[in-house]
């Protein structure tokens, strides 16, 4: 045992090895608090909150399973949620990528203005998520944002985006592709880094545009791919911002994603107890997600340092 | 033999006093001397009442405000309080103002008090969580919710030996709202006065046909305003509609502005003394039904995306904007009316809320409103209460008055108030004496539980996803469940 609690000298450890590896945990020891305290005591915490009932203003009582019971059994609310957010995540991550994707490969050819492009492609990703929703809630407004003006000033019918059930979610996405660019920014890295050698001897072999985009460029792009994948299905199971300014969840609950349903769940229903067994079960999805993407990326992810 | 001070030195030593500030940091810090708190007034405790009816004319009989005899401060440092309120804007700049009269600093004495607006609960809770709550809040939550749950502080020992807090100075529904089982924990202070009325734009109304001077009394006769009212341009689009009734108080159902709906329709969804609920009855599932009437001429989706235009969204900012011509709303509807677009509020016509053809002639009132109260947790209860008892005098009440709109629960204080100030005004103190139906607090303590219900069912309601027979059993059966869970049941 005292060999592997860190510090502590262990037979055969001269005083200088141990005054070394002492000196190294001292000095990572602000992490280690940080850590200690800010992750593993909260994820601590809520997994012992997820099994009681506690509304922060008494101390909580234990209630066993009962909270993951009733989130698997009567609670027709996350069933709706939980289609939502699947929704979501099934639509937007791939979208995201894609036009991520897209976007850099446009921007790595040779244009005039070129890094001025990628700023203003990039500057998205920078502005603060209040000043998104507010730009986008005055664009897609029924009554006087810029679209619907249009429309009405041709005297056709507005389009409902944000107000109709049927044309939320596809309006989250839009405004989500629209904000792609960090994800940009790095497969503009990556492709960069791609061999010009493959390129050339691909022209040799007489291939065109779209042969070396799908044979060399994007298997040689693919683990970042699937990096940005994984951040996307991530990100998109705790998609909250958003849809709490624009939308509160609506219209009839079409955009009540699970991060808004634990939300109200926590702050206006006085249920951190389910809220915390609701965050226990999205980090579940979503390292079940993670592992299946990782498990099937080995058919579609090239690793040029693997042997054949 | 010299040792070196070389850079191996200095990072170890960089690397304690790192990991010791770290671990002082941590520390709990030091407790504060107390400073010596002020003298207890020699107030004498206040005569038991007689049970008092609500507001009426007996207000004619009220004691005029008497000058408050406070007992100065005598603590040479003041203690810090904290504040924490969910309005902000006019309402913090109020205390700018407040800080500066002769009462607050007789009241006060070198008490400091920080006024943080913008406080939901979302800061409530955490701070009430850890132990650390400021020392008063007022709005950012439903007082009943914190009451039951035991995070509050009753203050009958404080009210009981104040010379400024005295029951009989109240309107009686405020004054009740304060307590709980029993205990008070609260005063009634910043806004309370009446919720009810209908408010119409008079020349919307003559613009469509109609006569502002008969007034709609029923639903149904709402309704009939409400299709002639609501209009569209060559395209179909929405320029303008009557009457959105889930907009302000017609949508409210808490305890703090009252479940309008079911003062309309003369019932009460929750009896605190069987501590049951009573929403699957026909009475409820014809709210969702005549609500959905005029969500069906509207159209749905339109009503919403009238309802998401900047500024329109929030509590009758459509009205302001004069894309709707009807409102259901409160007392300072005047105020913010006429703040926001004069012009409105000088065509602005308040009479009574509508209600069902067999309740037609009775003209109700709700003596709705805020509480400021003390937290169990904090340190400073004698001295946060200064702040209640600050509230209430005629100071205050004007700055409030004059910045925000806000009426106090004061029959005193009101009738100091010239009630032609703001247009439709009058309108609600005359319906101190002259409404026939006083409604009371429903005593529901999952207030933001049972509002959600009520909104999210009333939309699959009125968007056809569902019948107004299957959304009220369903709005029982969660609300019960909810109840349950609790532990308060």
């Amino acid at each position: 045992m005292s060999s592997t609690i860190p510090g502590l000298k262990r037979p055969g450890m001269s005083l200088l090895d141990w005054r070394r590896e002492a000196m190294g945990y001292l000095f990572a020891s602000p992490w280690l608090i940080g850590f200690l305290m800010f992750t593993i005591y909260p994820l601590a915490a809520s997994l012992y909150y997820s099994l009681t009932r506690y509304d922060l203003l008494r101390p909580p009582v234990w209630t066993g399973l009962a909270n993951y019971q009733e989130i698997f059994t009567t609670d027709t609310t996350f069933r709706l949620v939980m289609s939502n957010t699947l929704f979501w995540v099934g639509l937007s991550a791939p979208l995201g990528v894609i036009s991520a994707f897209l976007m850099a490969f446009m921007l790595n050819t040779r244009i005039v203005a070129r890094s001025l492009f990628r700023s203003i492609f990039f500057f998205p990703s920078i502005v603060p998520v209040v000043v998104t929703a507010m730009v986008w809630q005055f664009l897609l407004n029924v009554q006087y944002g810029a679209i619907n003006a249009s429309l009405q000033a041709l005297r056709l019918p507005v389009i409902p985006f944000l107000s109709s059930p049927v044309w939320v979610k596809p309006s989250l996405i839009l405004i989500q592709i629209w904000a792609q660019g960090t994800a940009m920014v790095i497969f503009l890295a990556t492709l960069q880094d791609v061999p010009r050698s493959l390129y050339e001897a691909a022209t040799v072999d007489g291939a065109n545009e779209v042969q070396k985009l799908l044979n060399i460029t994007i298997p040689m792009c693919s683990p970042v791919i699937l990096f940005n994948l994984v951040m996307a299905f991530i990100a998109g199971f705790q998609y909250f911002t958003l849809p709490w300014l624009l939308t509160q969840g609506g219209p009839n609950r079409a955009s009540e994603f699970i991060a808004v349903y634990l939300y109200r769940n926590a702050f206006l229903f006085l249920n951190m107890g389910k809220a915390s067994a609701l965050a226990w079960v999205l980090f579940v999805v979503i390292i079940t997600f993670t592992f299946l993407l990782f498990k099937g990326s080995g058919r579609f992810v090239f690793y040029s340092g693997e042997s054949s | 033999m010299v040792r070196k001070f070389n850079r191996r030195s200095f990072l170890r030593s960089a690397g304690l006093a790192a990991a010791g500030s770290v671990l002082a940091a941590c520390a709990p810090a030091a407790v504060q001397p107390q400073v010596p708190s002020q003298a207890p007034s020699t107030q004498t405790a206040a005569p038991k009442e007689a049970t008092p009816t609500q507001a009426s004319s007996t207000q004619t009989a009220a004691p005029k405000e008497a000058t408050p005899t406070i007992a100065p401060a005598t603590s040479a440092e003041g203690i810090a309080l904290q504040y924490w309120v969910a309005w902000s804007g006019d309402y913090v700049k109020a205390w700018d103002q407040m800080q500066k009269t002769d009462e607050y600093k007789e009241i006060m004495g070198n008490n400091v008090l920080t006024v943080k607006g913008s406080m939901y609960a979302e800061a409530f809770l955490p701070a009430l969580a850890a132990g650390n709550p400021p020392d008063l809040g007022g709005n950012g939550f439903y007082y009943l919710d914190y009451m039951a749950r035991g995070v509050l502080q009753p203050i009958d020992d404080l009210v009981a030996i104040s010379k400024i807090v005295k029951k009989e100075d109240f309107i009686p529904g405020n004054w009740e709202s304060s307590f709980y089982k029993g205990a008070q924990y609260g005063v009634p202070a910043n806004e309370c006065f009446e919720r009810d009325a209908l408010v119409y734009n008079s020349s919307m109304v003559e613009k469509a046909g109609l006569d502002p001077k008969t007034p709609p009394v029923t639903w149904a006769e709402v309704l009939d305003w409400h299709k002639k009212l609501t209009k569209f341009d060559s395209a179909g689009n929405l320029t303008q509609i009557g009457l959105d009734p889930y907009d302000s108080i017609g949508g409210s159902m808490n305890p703090i502005d009252g479940f309008f709906a079911g003062e309309s329709w003369g019932f009460t969804y929750f009896d605190q003394a069987t501590s049951k609920f009573d929403l699957d009855n026909d009475k409820m599932a014809n709210i969702f039904d005549t609500y959905a009437e005029f969500y069906k001429v509207v159209g749905p989706d339109k009503m919403a995306g009238m309802r998401s235009v900047e500024g329109q969204g929030t509590w009758g900012g459509s009205y302001f904007a004069a894309v709707q011509a009807m409102v259901i709303d409160g007392y300072w509807h005047c105020q913010w009316t006429e703040q926001a677009k004069p012009e409105v509020a000088k065509v602005s016509v308040y009479t009574w809320a509508p209600v069902t053809e067999a309740r037609r002639g009775v003209k109700m009132q709700y003596p709705g409103g805020h509480l400021i109260c003390l937290f169990k947790d904090s340190k400073h209860h004698t001295e946060a209460f200064k702040v209640a008892e600050f509230l209430q005098t005629k100071s205050a009440c004007d700055i409030l008055f004059d910045l925000r709109g806000f009426l106090p629960a004061r029959p005193a204080y009101l009738k100091t108030v010239d009630k032609y100030t703001f247009p439709g005004l009058d309108f609600f103190f005359n319906s101190l004496d002259e409404a026939t139906e006083w409604e009371k607090m429903v005593p529901c303590v999952i207030a933001d539980f049972v509002q959600n219900q009520f909104n999210t069912l009333g939309e699959s309601v009125y968007r056809g996803n569902m019948d107004s027979k299957a959304a009220v059993a369903q709005m029982q059966k969660a609300c019960t469940e909810e109840w349950q869970k609790t532990g308060l049941a």
